[in-house]
C-alpha cells in the first residue's frame, strides 16, 4: 500500500467529503481506492502526465488568443474520478426533470397568458426588469411547446450531504464534451475499472440531442437539415461545438455561413444555397439576429428572428430563456413547481435573498460575511463577492452597487460545497466539488444521461469552481 | 458542403504543401551552404520567404542558423513554417467536422512538434538536418493519414485540389528562381551542383538520373519540372490532378460555376501540355514561367469566386 497517497487527507467535520464519511471510505469509492491504493507515486505521476498528454495531443483544448497567435490551455481535469451512488442519482434525476418540466411550462405561460403573474404567484415588475426577457418572444409559438431542449443544472451539496440546486442554465450551457471526453481519458488511465465499478455509459448523449433535434423538424420534412451555429474558432467552447458537430454528424456552421431570405434560412454551399430547418445555437440571444437585437453582430443572420417566428425554421434552445434562469427570478423556482405541477420540490434551492426588498437587503447588509452576494445576469463566477473571503473595501464598494440598482442583485447564505478527493502532489487532498449534469429535453420527454460535468476548485479552500477562476473537472462515475 | 468549409480545406492542403515544399528547399540549401561554405549565400531564398527588410537580410545572409531560425521558428515572420503550420491548423479547426479526427490530431501534433523545444535546439545549436528529417517526415505522416483516412467526397476533392495548385506554383517559382540565378550570374561550371540541389528539393533527383542518364543541362531540368507526367512534382502533373479532382466536384457544382472552372483549368494545362519551351532560351523560359503562374493565381481566385463565395 502506498502510505502516501491517502496519509494525512484532512477531513474537515464542517463539510461533507463525497469519499470520506469520518475516518471511513465511502461504500461508492471502496472499489475504486481499492485499486489505487497500491500504486506507486510513480505510477500514479506517470498516469497523471498522460492524462494531460492525451488532451493535449487530442487537441482538447481551449485557446487564449494574446499577442496575435493562440496559446494553447487544457481544461485542468484532475484524475480521480467523482463516484455517485445509483440511490443518489436517482434523486438528483426525478429532481431534475421535476424542476424542467416546471420551468419549461414557465416559459411558454410568461411568453403568452401570464397566468403565473395574474396569479400573484411571481411578482410582474421582477419579469419585466429582467434584462432577459424578450419582448419579441410574446406569443409566438415554438415546436412541441418546448423551450429548454439543453439545459445544465449546476448542484451543489451541503455539510450534510443534502443536494441543492444551484443555477438553472436554459440558455447555452456549455461543457457537456468535457463529460464525453473525461470519460475517454479516465478508460485509458485506469483500465479496466469502469466495467469492474459498472459505471453507467454517457456516450449516448449525441444519439440523444440529435435525435431530439430532428424531431423538431418532422412535422416538415422527413428529411430535416440540422446545424449547429457557433460564433467560431476564436470561442472558448469551439472545441465543444466541434466535437457535437462531428459525434452528431451535423454541419458546423457559422453566422457569415447564413442567408435569410423570404423568411426562410439557407446555408451558403459550393452548390449554391441550401434550406435548413433545425439550429441548435450556441451563439447568445442577443446575438442572433442584429434586425432586431445588437445591430453590431455578425455572430447571427439577418432576419433569422422572423424565419423563427413564422416557424420555419427551429431554434435550440428557443430565444428568451434567460428570463427563466434569471438569479431573481431562480428564487421562486420552488413557488413555480407547487403552481403548474402541484408538487413538493425535490430538490432543494438554496435560500435567496433579492435585494430589492427592503427588509432582506438591511438583513443582508448586517451579515455580509456570511453572505454570498451574486449579479442577477451575469455567470462565469463573475461580478460575486463571498463575503467571508471579501475585504472591507470590496464589501463596501458591493453595497454602493447594490444601493445604486438593487434589482440586479441577490444574496444567498455561504454554502459550504462538498469535498472530494484530488490527486496533487503526490497525494490526495480534497478539494470543492459542483456537479452539473445534462438534461435533453425533447418531444417524447426528459432524459438526462447518467454523469455530466463535476468541476473542482482547484484552490486550496476556494469554493469559486468555474474555469476562468482556477477550476477544473473531473470524470463523474454513475454507478449501476 | 460549406462554402466556407471548403475554402478552408482548400487551405489546409495549401499550407501543408508550402510548408513541405520550403522545408525541403531550405534542407537542401543548408546541405549546400555546407558544401561550398566560402561564398554561400541565402539571399535568394530569404528574398522568397522572408519579410525583412533588405538591410536586416544582408546581416544574417551568411549565417545559417540564424537564418533558418527565422525562416522555420520566427513566428514574426509571415511566411515562416512555423506559421505556415499554425495557419494550417487554424483552418482545420474551422473544418474539424469534415476532416477525419486522424487528420485533425496529425494536424495539431504537427503544430506542437514545431513547438517543440528539442526541434528549436537542434536548429540553434544542433544538427539542423535531424530537425528538418523529423518535421519532413510528420509532413509525410500527414499525406498518409490523408489518403488512407479521408472518405473520398468533396474533403477530400478539395484537399488535393489545394495540394496540387500549391505544388504546381511552387514547382514553377523554384524553377524560375533557378533559372533566374543563372541569367544574373552565369557560372557554368557550377550550373549542374544548382540543379542538382533543385531536383534534390523536389524529390527529382533519382529519377532524373534514371531518365537523363547523369547528363546535367538546363534543357532536361526543365522538361522534368514542366513536363514529365511520372514525376508527381511537375507542372504538368500537378495539373492533370487538379483536372482530375475537379472533375469528381461535377455533382456537387452549380453548373456555370462548373463550366467557367473547366474552362480556365483547361486552358492552363493545354497552354503547358503544347509548349515545348524546354528549347527556348532562358530569357523566354522565364516569361513563360511568370504566364504560368499568373494564369495558377487566376484558377485560386476563381474557385474563391465560384465555389468559396469570397466574391
Amino acid at each position: 500500500m502506498n502510505e502516501n497517497l491517502l496519509k494525512g487527507y484532512a477531513n474537515n467535520n464542517l463539510i461533507w467529503d463525497e469519499m470520506f464519511d469520518s475516518s471511513q471510505i465511502r461504500s461508492a469509492y471502496k472499489n475504486f481506492v481499492a485499486a489505487i491504493e497500491d500504486l506507486s507515486t510513480e505510477q500514479m505521476n506517470h498516469k497523471d502526465d498522460l492524462a494531460k498528454k492525451l488532451f493535449m495531443s487530442q487537441g482538447i483544448t481551449f485557446t487564449v488568443y494574446s499577442s496575435g497567435e493562440g496559446i494553447e490551455k487544457i481544461f485542468p481535469f484532475d484524475i480521480i474520478p467523482r463516484i455517485i451512488k445509483a440511490d443518489e442519482w436517482k434523486h438528483i434525476e426525478s429532481g431534475i426533470k421535476q424542476r424542467l418540466k416546471a420551468l419549461n411550462i414557465f416559459l411558454k405561460d410568461i411568453y403568452h397568458q401570464q397566468f403565473i403573474i395574474k396569479d400573484g404567484i411571481i411578482p410582474g415588475k421582477l419579469i419585466y426588469s429582467c434584462p432577459n426577457f424578450l419582448r419579441e418572444m410574446m406569443n409566438v409559438d415554438v415546436p412541441f411547446d418546448i423551450y429548454t431542449h439543453v439545459a445544465g443544472i449546476d448542484l451543489i451539496r451541503d455539510d450534510l450531504g443534502e443536494f441543492y440546486v444551484l443555477e438553472d442554465n436554459l440558455r447555452t450551457p456549455s461543457g457537456v464534451s468535457y463529460m464525453l471526453e473525461n470519460r475517454g481519458i479516465t478508460y485509458r488511465i485506469f483500465p479496466d475499472l469502469l466495467p469492474r465499478n459498472n459505471v453507467r455509459r454517457v456516450k449516448e448523449y449525441p444519439d440523444l440531442l440529435l435525435k431530439n433535434l430532428m424531431m423538431l423538424a418532422n412535422a416538415k420534412t422527413s428529411y430535416p437539415t440540422v446545424v449547429l451555429l457557433s460564433p467560431g474558432i476564436y470561442n472558448s467552447a469551439y472545441f465543444e461545438h466541434t466535437s457535437l458537430a462531428r459525434l452528431m454528424g451535423i454541419e458546423l456552421v457559422e453566422g457569415s455561413d447564413l442567408v435569410v431570405d423570404n423568411h426562410i434560412v439557407y446555408i451558403k454551399t459550393t452548390k449554391g444555397l441550401k434550406q435548413i430547418d433545425v439550429i441548435y445555437r450556441r451563439v447568445d440571444d442577443e446575438f442572433l439576429d442584429p434586425l432586431v437585437f445588437r445591430s453590431d453582430s455578425i455572430l447571427g443572420a439577418s432576419g433569422i428572428y422572423s424565419a423563427y417566428r413564422k416557424g420555419n425554421v427551429a431554434i435550440v434552445n428557443a430565444m428568451g430563456n434567460g428570463v427563466a434562469d434569471d438569479k431573481a427570478v431562480y428564487a421562486y423556482v420552488p413557488e413555480m413547481i407547487k403552481y403548474y405541477l402541484n408538487e413538493e420540490p425535490i430538490l432543494k434551492n438554496v435560500p435567496t435573498y433579492q435585494l430589492e426588498i427592503p427588509e432582506y437587503r438591511k438583513m443582508v447588509f448586517e451579515k455580509m460575511n456570511e453572505m454570498v452576494i451574486k449579479r442577477t445576469n451575469e455567470s462565469g463566477g463573475y461580478g460575486m463577492l463571498i463575503g467571508n473571503a471579501a475585504t472591507e473595501e470590496q464589501i463596501e464598494a458591493f453595497k454602493i452597487a447594490i444601493e445604486a440598482d438593487p434589482r440586479n442583485f441577490i444574496a444567498q447564505p455561504i454554502i459550504n460545497l462538498s469535498s472530494a478527493p484530488c490527486y496533487i502532489n503526490g497525494r490526495l487532498q480534497p478539494r470543492r466539488v459542483d456537479l452539473r449534469p445534462f438534461a435533453l429535453y425533447g418531444p417524447n420527454g426528459i432524459d438526462i444521461v447518467p454523469g455530466g460535468l463535476t468541476r473542482v476548485a482547484l484552490r486550496e479552500g476556494s469554493l469559486v469552481v468555474n474555469s476562468s477562476q482556477g477550476g477544473g473537472s473531473k470524470d463523474t462515475w454513475v454507478l449501476g | 458542403m460549406l462554402s466556407r468549409v471548403a475554402n478552408s480545406i482548400c487551405w489546409i492542403a495549401r499550407y501543408m504543401e508550402r510548408t513541405n515544399g520550403m522545408l525541403r528547399l531550405l534542407r537542401t540549401n543548408y546541405i549546400s551552404s555546407q558544401d561550398e561554405v566560402a561564398d554561400f549565400s541565402w539571399h535568394s531564398v530569404l528574398r522568397l520567404y522572408s519579410d525583412l527588410p533588405l538591410k536586416q537580410t544582408e546581416q544574417i545572409n551568411n549565417h545559417s542558423p540564424k537564418v533558418l531560425e527565422h525562416l522555420i521558428l520566427d513566428t514574426n515572420n509571415t511566411a515562416s513554417v512555423c506559421n505556415n503550420i499554425y495557419r494550417s491548423r487554424e483552418n482545420a479547426r474551422a473544418a474539424q467536422d469534415h476532416i477525419t479526427k486522424e487528420v485533425w490530431q496529425c494536424l495539431n501534433d504537427y503544430h506542437h512538434l514545431i513547438r517543440d523545444q528539442q526541434i528549436h535546439n537542434q536548429i540553434r545549436y544542433g544538427d539542423p538536418l535531424t530537425a528538418f528529417d523529423t518535421l519532413i517526415q510528420h509532413g509525410m505522416l500527414y499525406y498518409g493519414t490523408v489518403d488512407s483516412t479521408m472518405a473520398r467526397g468533396e474533403g477530400f476533392n478539395y484537399l488535393n485540389i489545394g495540394k496540387f495548385l500549391e505544388r504546381a506554383i511552387l514547382s514553377a517559382d523554384m524553377l524560375n528562381i533557378n533559372l533566374t540565378e543563372l541569367n544574373n550570374n552565369p557560372r557554368p561550371s557550377t550550373d549542374a551542383v544548382e540543379w542538382r540541389y533543385l531536383l534534390y528539393a523536389l524529390s527529382g533527383y533519382e529519377l532524373y538520373l534514371k531518365t537523363y542518364q547523369g547528363k546535367f543541362e538546363t534543357k532536361n531540368v526543365v522538361e522534368q519540372v514542366l513536363y514529365d507526367g511520372n514525376f508527381p512534382h511537375s507542372v504538368l502533373y500537378c495539373l492533370q490532378q487538379l483536372t482530375r479532382n475537379f472533375e469528381r466536384l461535377k455533382e456537387e457544382s452549380l453548373p456555370d460555376s462548373y463550366a467557367e472552372m473547366e474552362f480556365l483549368i483547361g486552358k492552363t494545362t493545354n497552354h503547358v501540355k503544347y509548349s515545348n519551351i524546354e528549347n527556348a532560351g532562358e530569357k523566354s523560359q522565364q516569361i513563360f514561367l511568370q504566364e504560368i503562374r499568373s494564369e495558377l493565381f487566376h484558377i485560386a481566385t476563381a474557385f474563391n469566386q465560384f465555389y468559396f463565395g469570397n466574391t
